[in-house]
């Protein structure tokens, strides 16, 4: 019953963000994340017509709709990428970079050890399946985020909750599927209501963000006299070698 | 049991940082542009920060308070120099922490942002933080003076040896290594 009601409860969050999202013309700003959100609202009705009147279907309906979501989640990570970085053009091409070799490590590590790759998807099941993606997904949200931060990139409070939102249902999710992988047979009663209050945390978090509007912020120019990168990363690295000599001069006085 | 933990940390660590994430958004810019000025003003003068060194490390007040004889006069000047040079590094950590901060945010939106110099300076700042809290902890344990009373130590223990071994052995035996070494 007590699922019954969350399980509700989801579905008209999700339909207040979509209509909030129109409201304050969000939709136009982010289009995959409300098409995200359009999707997980038709996914749940769905889901909840299937399993009220189809049960023996739901299995089925389950997986494929939840793997078409994490694609469609994949694209998110990549609207918030394109929309964070819009106005610093060298730190999108790195993190291209980053994100070409976290993803090339994984691939490697998949082609070498077959057994335990994201890509046997026949011998493992669903729920590592999922999680391994999930993991996937959570690499590269911690490539954007530690860039971010050490860059002190400004998004805005819409698209910051949308990253954190994601971020949080990502990492609750690793965390579910990971115990249930180990503990299935003890967590197995729990697992829907954790997994639906998750879930509805989640809503909660992107609801408070993107209730209203908010410009992204532009960033101020570069603080610095030197436009030309050479001769910032020249400054730099002499500003430290002279402290480094002062500290040198610490020790020999 | 390794990979739960693995996964469970993947999680923990995104968790951290999303929360980093939603306090750091505004205070960054503001404090960075404040840290560059500073910087500015200071880099300028740039002979008082050596004359600083000179002062807190020198080994002549030492010399001096110790001609005195005075116990307390001793502990009161080991105390005191302790505390400022504890300062000093503090602030040349943190001066070192304003320069890569006004350097990141003055090439965040540069075109030519290049990850292996980016990557470089980073790894010539996280080794002047690492020299500057082993330096807090040396003066804190040891204090001030115990690198170059180290150093001096080790040179007054390499003539001893030269003098105690006939036909400069030492000298000659570590000179050879030097040149072995060098080639």
């Amino acid at each position: 019953m007590l699922t019954m009601v969350i399980w509700w409860l989801c579905i008209l969050v999700e339909a207040l963000l979509l209509v909030r999202g129109i409201q304050q013309r969000l939709v136009r700003q982010f289009p995959i994340f409300y098409m995200y959100i359009l999707f997980v609202f038709v996914e749940e009705l769905l889901r909840f017509f299937v399993y009220r009147w189809y049960p023996n279907h739901y299995f089925n309906v389950y997986w494929t709709t939840q793997f078409l979501s994490l694609v469609i989640g994949s694209a998110v990570i990549f609207e918030i990428y394109r929309i964070g970085l819009r106005s610093f053009p060298g730190t999108a091409r790195m993190t291209r970079f980053i994100l070409l070799i976290v993803f090339g490590a994984i691939f490697a590590k998949a082609l070498a050890n077959p057994s335990e790759s994201l890509f046997y998807w026949f011998a493992n099941s669903s729920l590592e399946l999922e999680r391994n993606l999930r993991i996937a997904q959570a690499l590269a949200i911690l490539t954007l985020v530690s860039l971010f931060l050490w860059y002190a990139i400004r998004f805005g409070k819409n698209l910051r909750g949308i990253l954190c939102g994601y971020g949080l249902f990502i990492a609750l999710s690793i965390v579910q599927l990971t115990v249930m992988a180990y503990f299935w047979n003890d967590f197995k009663p729990f697992w829907s209501y954790v997994h639906a209050i998750s879930y509805l945390l989640v809503l909660c978090v992107w609801l408070r963000a993107l209730w209203s509007a908010q410009a992204v912020p532009e960033a101020k120019p570069a603080m610095q006299l030197e436009d030309d990168y050479e001769a910032l990363v020249a400054s730099t690295s002499g500003q430290f070698r002279r402290a480094l000599a002062r500290l040198g001069w610490a020790v020999r006085v | 049991m390794m990979t739960m933990s693995i996964f469970i940390g993947v999680a923990v660590l995104l968790v951290l940082l999303l929360l980093l994430l939603t306090r750091s958004e505004d205070g960054e810019e503001s404090a960075s542009a404040e840290g560059a000025d500073r910087i500015r003003r200071e880099s300028r003068d740039t002979l008082q920060p050596w004359e600083i060194i000179l002062r807190i490390f020198s080994r002549e007040d030492r010399e001096f308070i110790l001609r005195m004889r005075s116990p307390r006069m001793l502990r009161i000047y080991q105390e005191e120099r302790r505390r400022v040079a504890l300062h000093w590094v503090r602030r040349t950590s943190c001066e070192v922490g304003e320069i890569m901060r006004t350097h990141r945010l003055a090439s965040r939106q540069s075109e030519n942002l290049d990850g292996a110099r980016e990557a470089k300076l980073l790894f010539q700042y996280l080794r002047l933080q690492f020299v500057c809290g082993l330096l807090a902890f040396l003066i804190r344990m040891f204090g001030p003076h115990a690198l170059s009373d180290l150093a001096s130590y080790t040179g007054e223990l390499y003539q001893r040896l030269g003098r105690a071994l006939p036909d400069g052995g030492v000298a000659s035996h570590l000179a050879t290594t030097e040149d072995t070494a060098t080639r």
